[in-house]
């Protein structure tokens, strides 16, 4: 055993002094780790390391109609966002960031305005085309069904329709109101 | 004096049935916004064969026989979270708001009663080949 250490310790250091810091081996290590990266599977995609903390200044809509924080996950639109904001990622809550594809087909629900104490209605569009945004993740639920009620749900990857199926980040966009 | 009244009665009565039309129409494109338009899309052109269209085909399946009830046992319709009577009511909404030009002349509206009924029998995967059925029913009637 002894010997056995003795031998991977020597070969390590051989290794080390032969091989520059802008190797390929030394690379392949920082390639390795960022390719964990790469999305997860979209139901698992709630629970992805992160938590919706700012990354990005706070934005204010202007509209004392539209109250709050878009870059945060306690927005009043977002009661049943779940992924990436896009106000945190080149995008706002009603657009998609440059370069990506706005999913037509779509998660709806209704969330209540504390502005005026009404339930609009609220279409969860994904946009898509480029790796996930990565910043601001939130996950939020109400109305949300489990995928046995796919129409319901807001864990898959609603980018469907679209040129390429890489979830990038969610917007909020209201379509209508409850009367 | 009695024909003021009936014509106030009736202007009255008119109003109030219209006002529960737009009601029922608010209500009815919320159930479609939540339960339908995610997928079907706003416009209900639907997506491909993917997603079928109801857009100006809805109402064309009551022309041949099937139909009907077909419109009634598609999965997305059977299972909507919705009670049979709001059910009835949404279907009857969608064959006028998307597909008024082949509304049939006969058509009767769907009650409650049927629409409980339809719905205990859901198409499974088998929907893809009844919808084709039908369809070729319907290129055969020129409909």
């Amino acid at each position: 055993m002894k010997a056995l250490d003795r031998w991977s310790e020597a070969a390590s250091r051989r290794l080390a002094q032969r091989s520059s810091r802008r190797s390929f081996l030394a690379n392949l290590g920082a390639w390795t780790v960022g390719a964990a990266g790469i999305p997860l599977l979209p139901v698992a995609r709630a629970e992805a390391a992160g938590t919706g903390g700012p990354a990005e200044p706070a934005q204010t809509t202007g509209n004392t109609q539209d109250p709050g924080d878009p870059t945060q996950c306690d927005y009043w639109r977002y009661c049943a966002i779940d992924g990436f904001l896009c106000s945190c990622c080149g995008g706002s809550q009603s657009a998609c960031p440059p370069g990506t594809e706005m999913s037509p087909l779509t998660w709806l629900g209704t969330c209540e305005n504390p502005a005026d104490g009404r339930s609009y209605v609220i279409s969860y569009n994904d946009c898509c085309g480029k790796t996930s945004c990565g910043r601001c993740l939130c996950n939020r639920n109400e109305g949300d069904r489990p995928p046995y009620r796919p129409g319901d749900n807001n864990d898959l990857n609603w980018c469907l329709g679209t040129k390429s199926s890489v979830y990038t980040c969610s917007t909020g966009v209201i379509v209508g109101v409850k009367e | 004096m009695r024909s003021w009244l009936h014509l106030l009665l009736t202007i009255g009565l008119v109003q109030a049935s219209t006002t529960a039309l737009a009601d029922d129409g608010a209500r009815n494109r919320l159930a479609w916004m939540l339960q339908c338009q995610g997928c079907h899309r706003a416009d209900g052109t639907g997506t491909g064969d993917e997603v079928p269209a109801i857009a100006g085909q809805v109402s064309r399946f009551l022309h041949v026989e099937g139909g009907r009830e077909f419109l009634v046992r598609v999965p997305g319709v059977a299972s909507a979270p919705l009670g049979d009577a709001d059910l009835a009511a949404l279907v009857n909404w969608m064959l006028v708001e998307f597909d008024p030009g082949h509304l049939p002349e006969s058509f009767t509206p769907y009650e409650p009663a049927e629409i409980a009924a339809l719905r205990t029998r859901p198409f499974g995967p088998e929907v893809v080949s009844e919808r084709q059925r039908l369809m070729a029913l319907l290129k055969a009637i020129s409909k």
